[in-house]
This record gives structure tokens, sequence and C-alpha cells, in this order.
């Protein structure tokens, strides 16, 4: 079965998605060998960093996220576009930092798999609650899409295929599933949370204990007393000659979800470049 | 395998840390029955001031004394401080002074009061510390301040005790705890530490953590038991063999305490000055 990663991106005015996915790409081959990785994406992309990606996909069918800031409406087209028969999908915002091609071997006991508990940069579990409000005043499966897998199959298509649903009517199954604490914005990943609890499947695409996971970078995250505006802006990052990260001295070797975008200077990308 | 307690005692203007080192290797002696060895710079005072020592300790061991810079304010209770010398800087020569094989090391402000430490010389693991510390005063609202040296740092680990072999390993780790001290201003700030003022426990914990590749992992092993503390800002006011009664310090109502006690614990009492007075009661009769 073919298998690879899919990374979306789309361009807003603040951020640059396609240069995120760009050094993520870098990430993944510096430390795993022989992966296949995918760039949907309607950007355009400099010619360099082509060669970083298998394919470069476009967004199927129409932009749904045309007028939108945050750009998740396409996030439910990543299982149509998928070249691979078995696919992890990484947001842009994501830094590889060891290999994980046993994963495969692991998911592959799934047909779909959300990752439900994510660390801190000094692996701890995250026990903060602050951004998960509105999933536990409604009960709702606490499920991460920032790194998800899925086979291609039936499991897959109908969760997809109500997500489509779901993120296109956001409105309507908020008031339904999530109306506490009420989110005025659709974020995927209460999305995906009622998609779960409307198929009751939680039990089957997740696992709480699983080493797969992601140290999640959101300051309330981190266990710290004194909270910063920015984890950039309080903590020394240290990136040395064989590509090892270091967050207030800790070695990184999860899948870093950096969340703001100045971590990513053009140093990072020239070092994980070079490892290519 | 030679076992034995190893304690540093280096007085300044007020503190009196060889009486507090007497007092503790009797405290040794009845619950852990061990040889005890004194780390001093003033064997002097020792001789002529405690005549008796030698019922306790079996080895004294002379290092030169040293002029100290280093002031830190120690309170008795939490009205009261005074800003003296703190002379800590001598704990990562303790590979090369002691003379155990196996050995366990503790401040002299921490008092035995059980014999669970003792389970330390029957494991294999070359080092043993503290990881987790427990406040007798259970209302002090920040516990969890201690989990690491510094709110966005590495874990905190506790050099108030701990338990060495003298393997090559320990060698290389008590260099680097030296190393460490050498540099402190600089480990300081890569480390985020907000305190001036070079405290053993952090450089314990940082050489820790550069040992461990930068990275949580399950070395060293724990020491057993519990680490009880009570901080300068509480008073011991009773000790009565094993019972020791403190007024706890109501930290927003300031000048105001809870009475709290303990009994047949391993307690490190921060306040000096309130543990002296209590000392000097029990030794009277030496």
């Amino acid at each position: 079965m073919s298998k690879g990663f899919c990374l979306l991106a789309q361009n807003n005015q603040e951020t640059d998605y396609v240069r995120q996915a760009y050094a993520l790409a870098l990430s993944l081959h510096k430390f795993n060998k022989n992966q296949k990785i995918s760039l949907i994406t309607n950007d355009i992309v400099p010619e360099e960093w082509k060669e970083a990606f298998d394919q470069i996909i476009s967004i199927p069918w129409n932009d749904n996220a045309k007028e939108s800031e945050w750009k998740i409406e396409n996030r439910w087209k990543i299982y149509h576009a998928s070249p691979y028969e078995e696919t992890i999908v990484l947001e842009a915002d994501m830094l590889i930092t060891s290999d994980i091609t046993h994963w495969w071997k692991e998911l592959k006991k799934y047909n779909l798999f959300f990752v439900s508990n994510v660390r801190t940069y000094r692996d701890e579990i995250v026990t903060s609650r602050f951004y998960r409000q509105t999933f536990d005043a409604n009960e709702l499966p606490n499920l991460y899409s920032a790194l998800h897998y899925f086979k291609k199959g039936n499991t897959a298509k109908e969760f997809y295929t109500l997500l489509e649903i779901v993120v296109n009517n956001w409105e309507l199954f908020y008031s339904k599933y999530a109306k506490e604490k009420y989110q005025k914005w659709c974020s995927i990943d209460l999305c995906v949370a009622i998609v779960c609890k409307i198929l009751g499947n939680e039990k089957e695409i997740t696992n709480p204990n699983s080493y797969i996971t992601f140290a999640h970078m959101k300051p309330q995250c981190q266990n710290w007393s004194n909270l910063p505006e920015k984890w950039t802006s309080v903590l020394g990052k240290y990136l040395r000659k064989d590509g090892t990260l270091l967050l207030g001295n800790y070695v990184q070797s999860r899948v870093l979800h950096y969340v703001e975008d100045e971590f990513l200077t053009d140093e990072i990308i020239e070092k994980l470049k070079n490892g290519k | 395998m030679s076992k034995g307690v190893v304690l540093f005692a280096q007085n300044n203007h007020t503190i009196d840390y060889i009486k507090q080192a007497i007092f503790c290797a009797k405290k040794i002696k009845k619950h852990l029955q061990l040889p005890v060895a004194l780390i001093t710079d003033n064997e002097d005072y020792l001789e002529k001031t405690y005549p008796y020592y030698s019922k306790y300790i079996e080895h004294v061991i002379s290092i030169p004394w040293k002029e100290c810079k280093q002031k830190r304010t120690f309170q008795d209770g939490a009205m009261s401080n005074r800003n003296l010398e703190w002379r800590n800087h001598d704990r990562s020569t303790v590979y090369d002074l002691t003379p155990f094989e196996e050995t366990l090391v503790m401040d002299t402000d921490f008092i035995i009061g059980n014999n669970l430490l003792a389970n330390a010389f029957k494991t294999q693991d070359d080092f043993l510390i503290y990881k987790t510390v427990t406040d007798l005063n259970y209302k002090r609202p920040d516990a969890e301040k201690f989990n690491s040296i510094s709110d966005r740092s590495v874990d905190m680990f506790w050099a108030t005790v701990f338990y060495f072999k003298k393997t090559e390993k320990m060698k290389v780790f008590f260099d680097l705890v030296e190393h460490i001290k050498s540099n402190w201003l600089y480990y300081r700030l890569v480390y985020q530490i907000p305190e001036v003022t070079y405290r053993n426990d952090f450089s314990f914990s940082i050489a820790i953590h550069i040992f461990n590749g930068h990275q949580r992992n399950p070395w060293p092993g724990i020491l057993p038991g519990k680490l009880w503390f009570t901080t300068d800002s509480d008073i011991l006011i009773k000790m009565d063999n094993e019972d020791y009664t403190f007024l706890l310090d109501k930290r927003n109502w300031k000048g105001h305490y809870n009475v709290g006690s303990i009994k047949d614990a391993n307690v490190h009492i921060m306040n000096k000055f309130s543990l002296d007075r209590a000392i000097s009661e029990v030794l009277e009769n030496e």
C-alpha cells in the first residue's frame, strides 16, 4: 500500500504557510529517509522548494476558504486529495525532530487515528484545559487534528464526508453539539470532535496513551505560572549543527507544533536544507 | 564497601553549622547507625567548643577557610531576618573528600527521624536524590513552583540530601557540577534562573539535565522516603525526641501562624535560628 504525508497550505495576508510546509518537508526528509510528501495548495510554490515534495496537488473543487483568514474550510478535502492509500496529515506549522518511520507500523492498526494527548516542550503531558473548554463543557472527545492518520476505505470516507457537512454548517452543528462555551468561529478540531461524537467511534480512532503525539507550543499548554503572550519571546531555542533542536534547554524529539510563525527563521530553514 | 554519611559545616558570623552538624550526626547515629564524616573549615572551633563531638563524628576533614562574598537573607519566622554569608560552594568536592565508597550527603539542617534512608545503601543505583519535596505547611499555595528550577526551566532536584557510589560516572558528574558552579553567571542565564545566588539545588539539577542528554530520564534514582520541609518563615518551637512542633507561616497574614507538628520524619528545617535554639536545649547535657 502506498504511504505518504499530506500537508495542506494556504497562505493568508500574515503567514506564508507554503514556506512552513516547505520547512516541515525538509525536516521530514532530514530525519526520515525515503518518505513521500505531498503538498496540497493553490498558492505559488517557488521552484527551489518544489523538490522537497513528491507531488504538489491543487485543492480539489473550488476554494471554500477564499474569504477566510484562518483557511480551515478546505481541510476535509485532504482525504479526497491524498494520492496515498495510507496518509499522515500534518499541519504546516510543525517540524519533525526525529525518525518517526516506525509510526507507520503502529498506525496500520487503525483506519483513522487522531492524537488525543499532547505534550509540553519539557515532554510533560499537557493538563491545561484552557483551549479545550468547549470540548469539556459539551463532553466532546479531546481530539487534535494537527496530526492524524487515515487509511482509504469506508471508515475514513464516512468520517470525512460527515466532516465536510459539519465544516460547511458549523454554526448549526455547534448549536446542537457545542452550545456550551460557544465558539464563534469554525475550528477544525471542534468539527472533528463533533463528527466523532455523532459516529460514536472515539475508541476506534484514538488512544490517549499512544506514543504518537506532538509537542503543542501554545503558551497556556506549557505548565507555566507566568504566561507570556508568545512562547517565542521567552524561551531560548538552539539548533545544533546536526539538526537537534533544543527549546528551553530540552532536546525536542516529538513532532513540534510551533504555532508561532516567528519561530521559523531563515536560519532554521537553511540548517534543515543543508541536512537534507 | 565502606558506607557513611558526610556533612558539610562552614560557619558564618551568626549561624553555627558545626553545632547543627553534631546534632544531625547524633540523629544519624540513632536512626541509621552509620559512621559520620564532617567536612569543615574550622576544626579548631569544633574541638574547643564541642569536645564531645567524637561520640557522633568519626572523621573530621579540614578544608581551607575561604572568604565568602555570597550573601542571602535568612529569616527567623515571618517577621525577622538577617542578611548573612552563605557558604555553600564546596558540595561538589564531596567526591574527592568523602572517606567512604558509598556516601549519603546531607545538609546539617536536615534532621533524620527514621531509618528509611538506610535503604539507599541497598540499591544498585550509583546516585539517588529527591525530586519532590513535601511542605509541612500544606496551606502554602505555591508548592508546584518547586517542580522546576524556574518557571520555564528544567526539573528541580534537591541537593539537601543525596546518595552516591564512588564510580567513574559520578566523578564526571561532580566535575560537571564544579564546572557549572565555576561558570554560574553563564549557566544562570542559559537556564533562565532569576535568582543571583548560587544554589547547589540548581547546579545539581542542571548537571542532571545535561547528563541525561538534555532530556527527561529515569536517572538518577529517587531516595527512599519523603523530604519534608519547613521554610525559614516557619518557626520550630518544640523538639521532643522525634516529635517536632512548628509555627507555620500564614503567608497572607504576616506575623500570624498555624501550629503544625510532625513525628518520626526526615525534615529539612530551614529556619536556622529556631533550629539552633532547639538544638541548644538538646545538647545542654552533653
